[in-house]
């Protein structure tokens, strides 16, 4: 927990005196720049020593910075560019910030909870919608609803608590409805007496890796990771030719099995 | 011991075969082995009375069952956890403020009049409890979600605790409690302190009191 200075009242800070690439408290991380660049979402910076330039990306000569570290270009608008020496202070909306470092690794994350990177990282659109991922080596910080827990796998997840996740290749959907089997379960299912647990669903992880949750289910806002290219095959692109089992219909109870044609085999 | 804190909005409770965990439904953030979460209908335990009465005391929180074996990580809307031990005592505490329970533990409705009347109605009224609250009796460990941090204050006799109603989130012991109104005239010409009313604990026992005045 946090810890009170007796007599002094709060903290006061100087140029000389915050910390260096470290979080000067829960929700405010600082970075110090010198002579480098830092990325960083629109509108995160909420105060600098020094003198720096913030410039949106993809205009003129940042334009081979999109190129090395942004594989998307089609989202680059929503990314500034930070430049200069001095110390910038990154926070959002009061929740919690951390700062995590990457060797050589990769991690995927939602993409709302990114707030910046070095540009020694490249950023990618995850293949799952709403994910990006960061590969390379380097720093970057992530915000996140309650402090973030590290998780070993075999582990399931709640879809809203999770924040990303580092070298799992296996992220996959588990369905949990075992109560709505068996005779009484169906008469659950049939008359939705009871409701659902609403832990229906989970995202399911194994093999080697960790897996990044948060303390709660509240999710941030999403940004937008860009478009994928219309074409069969690209999850989310559009260009899936629907086959007949996947006809959308009605949107399903959670906990429901399925419709009753496809439960019958017809 | 069933749950320990992982940080200060997150829990974790180990499941084993055999022992069944009550918890709100949807705060399950994450879960290793072989669990399953099981809508309650009844809302907690007892028979089919004790379900028709939380649902007339308003007390009917949405519950489900956790069986199986395994670890499970439990939190809430971000809302700071407290874990409280029981050791044979009762818990007074707003179902709705209930994340997970162990089932070793008896769940009850007590209606607010029976604690001092119609006073008691009234103090329900005015700490948000309604004119009914849950208990939960027995040994074993609750998880109860506040706003901000909980601490705890110990109740000693003779030594009365005053509570703002708002920040109110539990007590357990033998613990009476009532309203005392401190009304005057600044109140009725609207320049009243805003702490007009307060609950007061007396008895033996712990109050736990959440760092902020607003409600879950």
């Amino acid at each position: 927990m946090t810890t009170y200075p007796g007599a002094g009242g709060p903290t006061v800070y100087d140029p000389m005196t915050l910390p260096v690439d470290d979080n000067v408290n829960k929700y405010t991380f600082c970075v110090e720049l010198k002579g480098s660049q830092w990325f960083l979402q629109k509108g995160k910076m909420i105060a600098y020593y020094g003198s720096m330039e913030f410039n949106g990306v993809g205009h003129g000569r940042l334009d081979r910075l999109v190129r090395t570290s942004f594989h998307s270009p089609l989202h680059a608008s929503d990314w500034v560019v930070a430049e200069g020496s001095g110390k910038m202070l990154l926070a959002d909306r009061a929740f919690d910030v951390n700062s995590y470092d990457l060797e050589d690794g990769n991690l995927t994350i939602r993409s709302g909870n990114l707030l910046a990177f070095q540009p020694s990282l490249a950023l990618k659109q995850s293949i799952v919608p709403g994910f990006l991922t960061l590969i390379g080596t380097g720093k970057f910080v992530a915000a996140s609803n309650g402090p973030v827990v590290f998780m070993e796998p075999p582990i399931r997840v709640d879809p809203q608590a999770l924040v990303g996740w580092a070298d799992c290749p296996s992220p996959c959907h588990h369905y949990d409805h075992g109560y709505m089997t068996g005779l009484l379960g169906g008469l659950r299912a049939m008359t939705g007496i009871g409701g659902a647990s609403g832990e229906e669903h989970q995202f399911e992880f194994v093999g080697a890796g960790t897996v990044l949750l948060q303390s709660s289910e509240t999710l941030m806002a999403e940004q937008a990771t860009g478009v994928v290219p219309h074409e069969p095959g690209v999850p989310g692109g559009g260009g899936v030719p629907t086959g007949p089992s996947q006809q959308a219909g009605a949107p399903r109870l959670p906990g429901q099995l399925g419709d009753l044609q496809r439960r019958f085999g017809l | 011991m069933a749950f320990t804190e992982i940080n200060s909005k997150m829990i974790q409770a180990t499941v084993m075969p055999g022992q069944r965990l009550y918890s709100q439904r949807g705060a399950m953030l994450a879960y290793k082995g072989e669990v399953s979460f099981t809508p309650n209908i009844q809302g907690g335990q007892g028979g089919v009375m004790s379900m028709l009465g939380r649902r007339v005391a308003n007390e009917a929180t949405p519950l489900m069952s956790v069986e199986g074996s395994g670890t499970v990580m439990f939190g809430h809307g971000g809302h700071h956890i407290q874990i409280i031990e029981l050791t044979g005592d009762t818990l007074y505490v707003e179902a709705d403020r209930l994340l997970a329970f162990e089932g070793t533990l008896q769940q009850g409705t007590m209606f607010m009049g029976s604690q001092g009347g119609v006073m008691g109605m009234v103090r329900g009224q005015v700490t948000g409890q309604g004119l009914f609250t849950t208990t939960l009796q027995g040994r074993g460990a609750v998880a109860v979600m506040a706003h901000g941090g909980v601490f705890e204050i110990p109740i000693t006799p003779g030594r009365p605790v005053h509570v703002d109603p708002q920040a109110y989130v539990a007590h357990h012991g033998d613990v009476r409690n009532k309203l005392s109104a401190a009304l005057g005239w600044r109140d009725m010409v609207g320049r009243g302190s805003g702490e007009a009313f307060q609950l007061e604990l007396s008895g033996s026992g712990a109050v736990f009191v959440q760092a902020s005045e607003e409600k879950l």
